[in-house]
């Protein structure tokens, strides 16, 4: 009887505790129907391509306002072509890191107020091929003339 | 395989630099012990560029594309060497052309050199294991299992790292599907610096066998 008479405390409690819960939920939340409104905003697009010009499909995308650097706003998956768009609603520079499979890369875009991008952000290009063929001639010149100068020396050593 | 900044958190950075360092100073310690240590240099240096060019020399496995990374071979040709001309050609590559970063030289040097001094000193086994093989016939086992081992152990090292370094926000589903295919498009890779290895040393076994002998 002792046993019965908690039961039906504890579950009147219960009672008590959802009415309370059912009291506080705000009346839209019960109400049925839905409305969609629309309004113009500036939203930013990214385009995430590896070095050698493919496209970056499928990567995932995290972008961190300004004044959160640890959860980000939004996350989701570039598109084919290595896309995504996203409205930044604060000024400030925001943070988009793309990856996938441990490539990746991470910009900061400064967003003046309105969600344009400053006037002094530019995007970076990363190299051409002849600049990049040309940063592996002066590498490998170098390290030619590097092989020569100690392979000379040790040739003066072996003579002297 | 070069992880780029920004992937990996913080404190792997640090570890990777801290390992780096203390690897740099064994290896620099072992080079100073050789009876002249400049020797070596005109190879290290020539190496260094094969390495540095070797990334950027891409190969298509649909759907990923995976890069040269000639470690093993470096430790073939150069033994403890192989790190002082890796970090120099990893430094070079983050600076100059991007590839890896400059916070995660330490995690790359890590991932590459290390592989490299080891697939030197398999490579050298051939002395004990290889003697009742015919010569050729352990030159060309050894110099295959040194040039897959070294690119396969960098393999290995890169995924474990970037599988342990995802973050519980990203969807863990799509990232996996993407790490398989990349995983796999490694294996032709690896079989790939194997026979490269073996083409070099054969190369150097006719025309200046003496390199391969330190």
């Amino acid at each position: 009887m002792k046993l019965f008479g908690s039961a039906l405390r504890s579950s009147l409690y219960q009672l008590g505790m959802m009415a309370i819960a059912i009291g506080g939920l705000p009346m839209a939340a019960l109400a049925h129907g839905a409305h969609i409104q629309a309004r113009t905003a500036t939203a930013m697009e990214i385009q995430a391509n590896y070095d050698s010009g493919e496209p970056m499909a499928e990567a995932t995308v995290q972008v961190f306002a300004p004044d959160d650097p640890q959860t980000p706003v939004y996350t989701g998956l570039t598109d084919a072509d290595g896309k995504f768009v996203f409205v930044p609603t604060a000024p400030g520079d925001w943070e988009v890191s793309v990856r996938q499979a441990g490539h990746g890369d991470i910009a900061v875009v400064p967003v003046e107020s309105e969600g344009a991008i400053a006037s002094t952000f530019t995007n970076d290009a990363g190299l051409t091929l002849l600049q990049r063929g040309m940063v592996a001639g002066a590498v490998t010149w170098g390290c030619v003339g590097t092989a020569l100068y100690f392979g000379q020396r040790g040739k003066n050593r072996a003579h002297s | 395989m070069h992880i780029p900044d920004g992937i990996l958190p913080a404190p792997v950075c640090v570890a990777g630099y801290a390992i780096a360092g203390g690897i740099t100073w064994v290896a620099l310690k072992r080079i100073h012990k050789t009876s002249d240590s400049q020797v070596e240099v005109p190879k290290a240096a020539l190496m260094a560029a094969a390495f540095f060019v070797g990334s950027s020399i891409s190969l298509p496995v649909p759907p990923v594309s995976v890069h040269l990374v000639l470690n093993g071979l470096l430790g073939i040709v150069l033994g403890w060497y192989a790190w002082p001309a890796i970090l120099i050609g990893l430094l070079l590559q983050a600076i100059l052309l991007g590839h890896g970063g400059v916070t995660t030289l330490g995690v790359d040097a890590v991932m590459m050199g290390i592989p490299a001094v080891l697939a030197g000193q398999l490579f050298q086994l051939r002395h004990y294991l290889g003697k009742s093989l015919p010569a050729k016939i352990s030159l060309g086992l050894f110099s295959f299992i040194a040039g897959a081992f070294g690119v396969g152990l960098s393999a290995m090292i890169f995924f474990a790292l970037v599988i342990f370094a995802i973050p519980s926000t990203l969807d863990q589903s799509t990232e996996q599907t993407f790490l398989k295919a990349l995983m796999v498009g490694h294996i032709p890779l690896i079989f790939l610096e194997g026979v490269f290895a073996v083409l070099l040393c054969f190369f150097l076994l006719r025309v200046k066998p003496e390199l391969l002998e330190r």
